[in-house]
C-alpha cells in the first residue's frame, strides 16, 4: 500500500443551470474498501457517481484515480467498470456478448476473451445461460449479468448505482451478502449509492452520507449512528431514526440545544418515575421485539423498543427514562456539540 | 344486432378488398390471354403464355430489372448511411442550432419531390451523373423521412445503455454500430420496405434523368415498351407489368409476417 489514497476528490462541484448539483465534494478512497454513497433522493449521491465516472464532467475541482488527474478525461479512460441501477444491459445481445462487450471493445484476443468470461461468469454463476439474451432472464440473474460484465475485465474500480433497488427484498439480502463477498475476494475497491441505510451501513467500510448536494458526514457505519455529526445524520441513520428532543423539555437540562437518543437507549419506567411521560402513538410488531412510537410535546421520532410481543394501546400512557451518558447533544444549528 | 353490423362491415371489407385488387386481377388475367380474348372479357378463353414470349424478346427485360435492382440497392445503402449518422445527431447529439436544422429537415417532406425536379436535373448534370445510376438514386438518399425515423427510433434507446458503452470504452461511432443499429433493427426494415417499393415503383424522375438502356430501370423501360407508338396490345403490355411488378409482389407474400411485425414494432402505419 502506498500512501496516497485511490481515488481522490478534491472541492468538486456541479451545477445545471445555476442549480445545485454538487458542491465541495472532498473525499477520500482507499484502495480494496467498500464506501457507501448514501442520502435521500436528489441529494446528490448519483451526480457523485457520475462524475465519478466520467459521465458528467465537473465545473470546478478535481478527481484524481489512481493517482492520475482524470478530471476531463472520457469514461473509457479511467479504468473503472459500472453497475447501472437499470443494469443497462444489451436486449440485442447474448449474456455472453453482453459480459465480453468491453473486451470485444478493447480489442481484447478471443482466447483471452473467453477465458475471463469463463471465470466471470463462475463467480457470477451464471454457468448456462451464456446464450441467453437478458429478456430471458429473471431480475436478480440480470442484476448478475451486469456483475459480470463489471468484473469481467479486472478493473480495480467498481461504481455501482443503486444496484439492489429492482430487485425483492428476500434477493436483496443475499445479493447483498454476494456483493460484499465479492468485493473482499476480488480486492477491487467499490463505490457504492443508495438511499438505503441498512445497506450502506451493513456493507460499507466507509459509508458517505449527502444532503443538498454536500457531505455531510464520512466516516465508518460505527460513527454514522453511535458518533453522528448532526441532527440530519442522527435522523437518517438506524432503524429506527435517532429521537430529537428539544432540551427544555427535560429535567436537568439548559433550554437551547437538542437531544438525541436511539430506541434501544430508552427504557419502560413506572409512572412518575420516568424523565419523560408520553402517549403511545403506534405499535409496530418487528418479531423479536415490538417498537413503539411515542408522542411528547418537544420531541420528534421518540420511540421505544420492547422484547417479544408487546403491542400498546394507541392513546396508552408511558414513562420513559434514558440515561445521560447515552445522550447526543446537538446546538439549534444542528451541530454536534463537543465532547458529548 | 352487432351481429348484422359485423357482417356489413365485414362485406365492406371485402368489397372494398375486390376493388382495389381488380385492376391487378384483370391484368394478370390478361397476360395469360390473347389480346382479343381478353378485351372481349372472354372467360372461357384458353390460357396461354405467348404474351410473356413476345413480351421477353420486345426489350432488354433482364438489363432493366438489374438496374433497378441496382438502383434501390445504391439508394437503400445511401439512405441508411445517411440517415443513420443524422438521425443520430438529431437524437443524441448537442449543437449550437440543432432544432432549427431539424425543422429544415422537416420541411423537406412538405416538398414534392416533383417540384424540385427541374433543380435536381441541373444538380445532377453539374455533378457529371446525367444518365447514371447513381445519379438516379442520388436525390432520395438525404431522405427527411428516414432522418426523422432514425431519429424517433435512436431516442427511444435507453440511455443508461450509452452510458454503459461508454464506460465499457467505446467511442461515438462504436456506440452507434454496438447498440444503436443493432437496437433500430426493426425500424431500419420497415424503412427499407417503404424505400425499396417506392424506388422500385418511381417513375418520373428516372424517365427524366436517363436516357439510355445501360440506365433506364424496369418502370421507364416497361412504358417505353408500352409507348402508344409501338401500338397497344393489352394482353402484351399486362404480361411485361406482370414480369415487373413480380420480384416485390412474390417478396411481400413471402415475408407478408415479418414485414407487418416490422411495421408495428418500427409504431409507423
Amino acid at each position: 500500500m502506498t500512501g496516497a489514497p485511490f481515488v481522490i476528490l478534491k472541492d468538486v462541484a456541479k451545477r445545471w443551470n445555476g442549480q445545485l448539483g454538487v458542491e465541495e465534494i472532498s473525499l477520500d478512497i482507499e484502495e480494496g474498501t467498500f464506501v457507501a454513497l448514501l442520502g435521500p433522493s436528489g441529494c446528490g449521491k448519483s451526480t457523485s457517481l457520475r462524475l465519478l465516472a466520467g459521465l458528467e464532467i465537473p465545473d470546478e475541482g478535481q478527481i484524481l484515480i489512481d493517482g492520475r488527474d482524470v478530471t476531463t478525461s472520457a469514461a473509457s479512460d479511467r479504468n473503472l467498470s459500472m453497475v447501472f441501477q437499470s443494469y443497462a444491459l444489451f436486449p440485442h445481445l447474448s449474456v455472453a456478448e453482453n459480459v465480453v462487450f468491453g473486451l470485444k471493445v478493447r480489442r481484447v484476443p478471443r482466447a483471452e476473451r473467453a477465458e475471463k468470461m469463463a471465470r466471470a461468469l463462475e463467480i457470477t454463476g451464471l454457468q448456462g445461460y451464456e446464450s441467453r439474451k437478458p429478456g430471458e432472464l429473471s431480475g436478480g440473474q440480470r442484476q448478475r449479468v451486469a456483475l459480470a460484465r463489471a468484473i469481467v475485465a479486472g478493473q480495480r474500480l467498481c461504481l455501482m448505482d443503486e444496484p439492489l433497488s429492482n430487485l425483492d427484498a428476500k434477493l436483496r439480502n443475499s445479493v447483498r451478502k454476494d456483493i460484499k463477498k465479492l468485493q473482499r475476494d476480488l480486492g477491487i475497491t467499490v463505490v457504492y449509492v443508495t438511499h438505503d441505510q441498512t445497506e450502506a451501513m451493513s456493507m460499507a467500510d466507509k459509508v458517505v452520507l449527502m444532503k443538498d448536494g454536500r457531505i455531510q458526514q464520512v466516516g465508518t457505519p460505527d460513527d454514522l449512528y453511535n458518533r453522528p455529526v448532526n441532527t440530519f445524520v442522527a435522523e437518517f441513520v438506524g432503524a429506527p431514526p435517532m429521537a430529537l428532543i428539544d432540551s427544555s423539555t427535560v429535567d436537568g437540562f439548559e433550554p437551547g440545544f437538542t437531544l438525541g437518543v436511539r430506541a434501544e437507549h430508552v427504557s419502560i419506567v413506572p409512572d412518575g418515575k420516568g424523565r419523560l411521560s408520553c402517549t403511545v402513538s403506534e405499535a409496530e410488531f418487528l418479531g423479536s421485539e415490538t417498537l413503539i412510537g411515542l408522542n411528547h410535546a418537544g420531541t420528534t421520532g421518540l420511540s421505544v423498543l420492547q422484547p417479544g410481543l408487546s403491542l400498546m394501546p394507541e392513546g396508552a400512557h408511558v414513562d420513559v427514562t434514558f440515561d445521560d451518558h447515552n445522550l447526543h447533544k446537538f446546538n439549534q444549528e444542528g451541530e454536534r456539540l463537543a465532547g458529548t | 344486432m352487432s351481429g348484422v353490423s359485423r357482417h356489413i362491415e365485414a362485406a365492406g371489407a371485402i368489397l372494398l378488398a375486390l376493388i382495389w385488387i381488380s385492376p391487378l386481377l384483370f391484368a394478370f388475367w390478361a397476360a395469360f390471354h390473347s389480346t382479343s380474348d381478353a378485351v372481349n372479357f372472354n372467360v372461357t378463353a384458353p390460357w396461354t403464355l405467348d404474351n410473356f414470349r413476345t413480351a421477353w424478346d420486345g426489350a432488354p427485360w433482364m438489363r432493366y430489372f438489374l438496374n433497378t435492382f441496382l438502383l434501390v440497392t445504391v439508394v437503400l445503402i445511401g439512405q441508411f448511411i445517411l440517415t443513420t449518422l443524422a438521425g443520430f445527431a438529431f437524437a443524441k447529439l448537442e449543437f449550437p442550432g440543432k432544432n432549427l436544422v431539424f425543422i429544415l429537415v422537416l420541411m423537406q417532406l412538405f416538398i414534392l419531390p416533383e417540384v424540385l425536379i427541374v433543380e435536381n436535373y441541373a444538380m445532377v448534370s453539374r455533378l457529371g451523373l446525367f444518365d447514371t445510376i447513381l445519379g438516379v438514386g442520388m436525390p432520395y438518399m438525404a431522405s427527411a423521412f428516414g432522418i426523422f425515423l432514425m431519429r424517433q427510433s435512436f431516442k427511444s434507446v435507453p440511455i443508461e445503455l450509452h452510458e454503459a458503452a461508454r464506460i465499457e470504452g467505446c467511442g461515438l461511432l462504436g456506440i452507434l454500430w454496438r447498440v444503436y443499429v443493432p437496437l433500430a433493427k426493426p425500424t431500419y426494415l420497415a424503412y427499407a420496405l417503404v424505400s425499396v417499393s417506392t424506388h422500385w415503383n418511381n417513375f418520373l424522375w428516372p424517365l427524366i434523368v436517363t436516357n439510355s438502356p445501360e440506365t433506364r430501370p424496369l418502370t421507364v423501360g416497361l412504358s417505353i415498351f408500352g409507348a402508344p407508338e409501338n401500338g397497344v396490345d393489352i394482353s402484351v403490355i399486362s404480361a411485361a407489368t406482370m414480369m415487373s411488378v413480380a420480384p416485390l409482389l412474390i417478396a411481400f407474400l413471402l415475408f407478408q409476417r415479418q414485414f407487418v411485425q416490422a411495421f408495428l414494432r418500427a409504431g409507423i402505419k
